[in-house]
């Protein structure tokens, strides 16, 4: 009998690079998650101007053709107007992704359908930063609900544990409303990047089965990415509309 | 009871059915300087302690192999049951460090024998089924 091998293409899409307040260069980061068996990683940095744009672009462009691995584009939101603006203009770039933590800006981003990435709501907050109305929200605008590695792996004792509780809570809620749950490493040094498989492994601890946890690092991303892909196509005006026939 | 059971200083071998299955995971440590066994297991030991406690650690039935650590490739070897892969993978994601030094962990391959890791496992060119494991 033929055994059947199915490779999962891992992608991570949050890591933040030199340009955006992260320890390592674009290149460092690259090939580690090239190493790693990354198909592919998104830098997420913060937008500034028109020229930090054109000049990220240029530097992932050649970063991706020397280490051979796909690098996508993303812009984290800080703030609600910020998010109003890299709303505006979506199209420009690959991945919206928005911090997390603020209730106001957490519910704004599961509301906007252009949001691909909710990052870390439970970030510096005592409860997880979620409720189901949000969750059923990030279900419908299809808002990928964050669980951040970087915050438990650099936590410890009574504050990891806080942390492992929200994310549980995060967790629970977006399985109950078929909310799409992605993990990232949401590394700032080529060193917080983690083995896919590490990442898989330690989700199956707080409630996610080996298959979701799998299809968190590999399938979610991959709709994004197919999303992404689907948005830059001329014919594509807004999500669920595009021209068939001209 | 025959004669020589009186002489025996370990247990008798359990059948098949009566023994723990075992989960043989070989990963490799990509760190900034070149770092010891000592260090590693202390680690190790360390942050499982903390994570899963000792009542957790001990249901895992974990043991590092210090015959089988490659100190070139910085290449080691953890044994548990098979009930706790998952656990002890994910745990080594939770070290960062290995005293100052910065490390990352990378999963090489998760076997139910020793004998499966032949492949990315070797020490000096030895075959591994000729190391000795106590």
């Amino acid at each position: 009998m033929e055994k059947i091998i199915l490779i999962m293409n891992y992608f991570d899409l949050h890591v933040h690079s030199a340009f955006s307040g992260g320890q390592s260069s674009l290149e460092e980061l690259a090939s580690t998650a090239k190493m790693l068996g990354y198909k592919g990683i998104c830098f997420a940095e913060y937008y500034e101007n028109e020229n930090q744009l054109k000049k990220l672009e240029n530097e992932i462009r050649k970063t991706s053709e020397k280490i051979g691995i796909k690098i996508l584009l993303g812009f984290e939101a800080r703030s609600v107007k910020e998010l109003r603006f890299l709303a505006e203009i979506r199209k420009k770039f690959d991945v919206l992704l928005v911090r997390g933590g603020d209730l106001k800006l957490n519910r704004e981003a599961v509301e906007t359908p252009e949001v691909d990435i909710l990052t870390h709501p439970e970030y510096e907050r005592l409860d997880s930063g979620l409720d189901h109305i949000m969750a059923k929200l990030a279900a419908k605008n299809d808002v990928a609900i964050e669980v951040n590695f970087r915050q438990i792996a650099l936590s410890s004792k009574a504050t990891r544990s806080k942390i492992l509780s929200n994310i549980q809570n995060n967790i629970k809620l977006a399985k109950k409303f078929n909310a799409p749950i992605i993990l990232c490493s949401g590394a700032i040094s080529h060193f917080e990047l983690k083995d896919p498989y590490i990442m898989a492994s330690f989700a199956t601890i707080f409630g996610l089965e080996l298959k979701e946890a799998k299809n968190a690092i590999s399938t979610v991303p991959e709709k994004i990415i197919k999303k992404i892909e689907e948005r830059k196509n001329e014919k594509w005006i807004m999500p669920g509309v595009k021209i068939v026939k001209k | 009871m025959s004669k020589n059971d009186f002489k025996r200083t370990k247990p008798k071998t359990l059948i098949p059915t009566l023994r723990e299955k075992h989960r043989y995971i070989s990963f490799q440590v990509i760190s900034e300087e070149p770092i010891s066994y000592s260090s590693l297991e202390y680690a190790i030991w360390n942050q499982f302690l903390d994570t899963f406690g000792e009542v957790g650690v001990a249901k895992m039935g974990m043991w590092l192999i210090k015959n089988i650590y490659d100190s070139e490739k910085q290449i080691a070897v953890i044994r548990c049951n098979n009930k706790s892969v998952h656990q002890i993978v994910g745990g080594l994601g939770l070290i960062n460090r290995l005293g100052d030094t910065r490390v990352i962990f990378k999963i090489l391959k998760i076997s139910g024998t020793i004998r499966g890791l032949r492949k990315v496992v070797s020490i000096a060119g030895q075959k591994i089924s000729k190391i000795s494991i106590p």
